[in-house]
């Protein structure tokens, strides 16, 4: 496609809203150029599961009839987005990418999916993502999400259709879950901004459990403007979640451009410069840093010792909440699970009270630590992943011994664990790419509902560079 | 904490009433005896003088 249509892809949601309300842009005409693109690019990369193409033109036509009539617009009007398969949505089918509900429909909407619907978005799809959002998958029931920068890599989990499309232009915008870096794993890998909000911003309700104390809905998209517009549309207390926060929503678009100057920076040491950080992707965060510095923040190397554990901590506190909840199905459907997905469940049902006690108490050790850093320090800074996408070969072998465990489970959770842990808001956003072209990603953590600080310096450090602009081979 | 063998595995799951296979209990006692290892530097913190709540940035609002 070279008339241009690509362009509009990846013109981002805020600009679609802009050129929408400014009758420049037909939100008709914006939902077929993803339509057409999911139906030529998605055979390969299968980042939906179902594409709701006749509900999406309806949509659209209706959002294009209020446009014409100079009806009050949301936010989003005339947006077309799509989610995480995850997610409930009244009428259309909710599989979490999992055989065992593949004709499970929901009755009525996700409260994430009613604001965004509110906010005026088009719903396009539900998109793949590991089993249950468990990460681990072996063979995906619903097909192999692949990498948009190349095919035979990892798109990152477990909300890798979210990361996918939205790099390869097949939504404007995307909303993932992120339980333990669900979000901000396949925002590194597929090259996007990811966001996880703080634990309690964003309602849990009509999203499917894994762990009660971390699971967070949170956005996708290619720039950290169009992040906070789709977290400033889902953000906010929800009666239906008794969990979620109170704390005021700010206007997140009114401190989007205060830049870092004065702002304290703590890199952490043990996953920046630490012996399982590939050098490619420390000598890109650490630039990442340094440019933070240059646009006036102030920065300094931080210790968090209880880091590197982090991985292993999470796994036996969530999983061991996700056995829980797949208890039935366990007993009853063991055969329906993907077999990565039901090794990792059963294990989970089988840890001891006391490893996972002993879990639970290191994890108010490392909140502790964390939190004793972010009293010195507004933002900590870290790669978001150890390494950039790895082959998907790698990560459906059969595990035959221990020692393969640590590599594929423990050691790249524990960069983005300790937020998920703490309950921060983090972001993902893109700070590179490796010789071989695959994406690079630096993470910022800040402080509990403290977003704006996030956002603003990811926007600051995203408009200092160029990392934005880029397009996977292909996807033109 | 020693190694658990395949045979404990096994067991714990039928335990439980979770229907496994002889590959599951293999690849399952690697996954499980790998977490247990992974945790054993944690009983070198001084852990027995904190609570095990998960904390949050602010009460709940229920």
């Amino acid at each position: 496609m070279s008339d241009g249509r690509a362009d509009l892809a990846f013109l981002g949601a805020t600009r679609i809203a802009t050129l929408v309300r400014e009758r420049k842009l037909s939100p008709v005409e914006i939902t077929r150029v993803y339509l057409e693109r999911i139906e030529r690019l998605d055979p390969k990369l299968r980042s939906y599961i179902t594409v709701t193409a006749d509900d999406a033109l309806d949509a659209a036509r209706r959002a294009e009839a209020a446009v014409m009539r100079g009806a009050a617009l949301g936010p989003l009007h005339g947006v077309p987005y799509a989610v995480k398969d995850q997610f409930d949505t009244a009428g259309v089918r909710t599989t979490c990418g999992s055989r065992i509900l593949e004709d499970h429909v929901p009755g009525e909407d996700a409260t994430t999916i009613a604001r965004l619907q509110g906010a005026g978005g088009i719903l396009l799809g539900k998109l793949n993502l590991t089993e249950f959002a468990l990460g681990g998958t072996q063979h995906f029931p619903f097909g192999q999400p692949r990498n948009p920068w190349n095919p035979d890599h990892d798109p990152g989990g477990s909300s890798s259709g979210s990361g996918i499309a939205v790099a390869a232009g097949l939504c404007a915008a995307s909303l993932g879950e992120d339980t333990g870096g669900s979000v901000r794993s396949p925002a590194s890998f597929c090259g996007v901004v990811g966001l996880r909000p703080t634990w309690g911003r964003v309602s849990r309700h009509g999203s499917f459990p894994l762990s009660w104390s971390m699971d967070t809905p949170g956005p996708l998209a290619r720039t950290v403007e169009d992040v906070a517009a789709l977290l400033q549309a889902v953000a906010g207390h929800d009666p239906r979640d008794p969990l979620s926060s109170r704390t005021p929503v700010p206007n997140y678009a009114l401190t989007l451009g205060d830049g870092v100057r004065g702002l304290r920076i703590g890199i952490v040491r043990e996953l920046t410069v630490g012996p399982e950080t590939d050098p490619e992707v420390r000598e890109a965060v650490i630039d990442a840093a340094r440019r933070l510095e240059r646009l006036g923040a102030a920065t300094e190397e931080i210790s968090l010792g209880l880091a590197p554990l982090a991985g292993a901590i999470f796994m036996a506190l969530a999983d061991a909440d996700g056995a829980g909840v797949h208890h039935r199905w366990l007993r009853t459907r063991a055969a329906d699970y993907d077999q990565g997905t039901r090794r990792r469940l059963l294990t989970a049902a089988l840890i001891p009270a006391v490893v996972q006690q002993r879990a639970a108490r290191a994890r108010v050790l490392l909140r502790a630590e964390i939190g004793a850093a972010l009293a010195r320090h507004d933002l900590l800074l870290c790669p978001t992943a150890h390494q950039p996408a790895p082959p998907i070969a790698a990560a459906r072998g059969v595990i035959t011994g221990r020692h393969e465990v640590a590599g594929r489970f423990f050691t790249r959770r524990s960069y983005v664990t300790p937020a998920a842990l703490a309950g921060l808001p983090a972001i993902a956003l893109p700070c590179g790419f490796t010789r071989s072209g695959l994406p690079i990603s630096v993470q910022l953590i800040g402080r509990h509902f403290d977003e704006a600080t996030v956002l603003r310096a990811a926007h600051a450090y995203e408009r200092a560079t160029d990392w934005v602009g880029r397009r996977p081979p292909g996807t033109d | 904490m020693s190694d658990l063998s395949t045979e404990q595995v096994g067991a714990l799951a039928a335990a439980l009433g979770l229907p496994v296979t002889p590959d599951d209990v293999a690849e399952v006692t690697h996954r499980l005896n790998a977490l247990i290892e992974a945790l054993e530097p944690l009983a070198e913190l001084p852990l027995e003088t904190v609570e095990p709540v998960p904390g949050f940035g602010e009460a709940p609002s229920a």
